[in-house]
């Protein structure tokens, strides 16, 4: 059961990524985004697999066959969310036009992405994201930075930003201000 | 301009017709916004029903997830009323697949609380199944000295000062789902919260009133 757990606590976190990254990359009409939520429908799919595989086994052992069924249709929701997520950023991939409406009512959100250039010389310029701190000071959730051509989608605590850094990330509105002034935005 | 025109005499049903009169005044994008802002919640409300054992919780996953095929409905009236060309028509399909998606979203955070179904023993894994995911949900009570009482949650900036996001609150025995800025914290709340670990102990220590919600305001 524990390796069970495990994957899908996997599950829930890569499908939470998903959804942040589709819905930004519609906002941001950013296609790379959104081939990364494709790759990581993958991963959800390898998962599914893998649970349902442990728990067969499982109850071919003799283990209860009802726990079995809780974990299969758990995994079995929160695949469904990954792959409405992966609806979303189809509307991307398939390079459909977008309603300017759609732009609109994701900036009206309750959460809001926001796309930042990091500065030189900047509060977040030269520190880890652990460092910032910035999911508990500003609420404020990286989701992906790009380094030149270069992705790390739900990145490391461990990752070290650096000026010239695009940060994507996902948060309350009121933080806007915040989120401009730690990247240097603000400054003339 | 999409969703200018109104809606009236769609529903024959009584139940259906008190809710599409709150909706029909929305246009396209308010009922866009507010799908996308349910399918994040209902999908947090879900996990809370099933990790919490709460029938309170399930139900009202039940009821958002009727809300949202509602304005499913009214979103592709309104887009199909808001076409005129077959550029217009390219356009909304795109916006259609992602409300259709949002709605899907709440299909399976309904499906997910048809859990709660299962004996005691069965879904015994629940409770602590998430313990060590990303994002974690966990409930506090405010304590009446607390420095949030009678404050709004707009005003503390709950989320922007601590990074976790209150999903539900209840009060004497009734709810208040997704609330939003303009609701007040009162001594004795249950809080429903999703974040990570470190922003929910700030927040419990403000709730418990072991540290002043002032020392957070940069």
């Amino acid at each position: 059961m524990k390796k069970i757990e495990e994957d899908l606590i996997d599950m829930k976190n890569i499908s939470e990524l998903m959804l942040d990254l589709a819905y930004s990359s519609v906002l941001f009409q950013n296609r790379e985004i959104a081939e990364e939520v494709m790759e990581l429908e993958d991963k959800i799919n390898k998962l599914y697999e893998n649970i349902s595989d442990n728990i067969f086994k499982s109850c071919e052992k003799g283990g209860d066959i009802e726990r079995g069924k809780v974990a299969l249709r758990m995994a079995d929701s929160i695949e469904r969310f990954a792959d409405a997520a992966l609806d979303i950023a189809d509307v991307v991939l398939r390079d459909i036009e977008l309603h300017p409406v759609v732009k609109k009512s994701m900036k009206e959100s309750d959460e809001i992405m926001v796309k930042k250039i990091i500065k030189k010389g900047s509060y977040l310029d030269g520190k880890t994201l652990e460092k910032t701190k910035m999911e508990t000071k500003i609420g404020m959730k990286v989701i992906a930075v790009r380094r030149k051509d270069s992705w790390a989608y739900g990145p490391s605590k461990t990752l070290k930003l650096k000026a010239n850094d695009v940060i994507f990330a996902r948060g309350p509105e009121k933080s806007i201000e915040d989120i401009k002034a730690w990247t240097g935005e603000n400054r003339t | 301009m999409v969703g200018g025109d109104k809606l009236k005499k769609i529903p024959k049903d009584e139940d259906l017709e008190h809710e599409v009169l709150r909706y029909e005044e929305k246009n396209v994008r308010e009922l866009l916004t507010e799908m996308k802002d349910y399918s994040e919640l209902i999908a947090d409300l879900a996990y809370a029903a099933v990790v919490y054992g709460s029938q309170d919780l399930a139900k009202e996953v039940r009821h958002i997830e009727s809300e949202m095929d509602k304005m499913m409905y009214l979103i592709r009236l309104k887009t199909m009323l808001g076409a005129r060309n077959i550029e217009d028509a390219k356009q909304l399909s795109g916006l259609l697949q992602i409300a259709s998606s949002a709605e899907k979203i709440s299909d399976a955070a309904e499906d997910m609380v048809k859990l709660l179904r299962f004996e005691k023993e069965a879904k015994s894994l629940l409770p602590h199944i998430f313990d060590k995911a990303d994002e974690k949900i966990k409930i506090l009570r405010v304590a009446d000295s607390s420095s949030m009482v009678n404050k709004k949650i707009g005003e503390l900036g709950v989320e922007s000062a601590t990074g976790v996001r209150i999903i539900a609150l209840r009060r004497r025995g009734y709810w208040i789902y997704g609330p939003n800025g303009d609701n007040h914290i009162r001594g004795g709340d249950l809080l429903v919260v999703s974040g990570n670990e470190e922003g929910y102990k700030i927040l419990d220590d403000m709730a418990l009133a072991k540290r002043e919600w002032k020392e957070l305001i940069r």
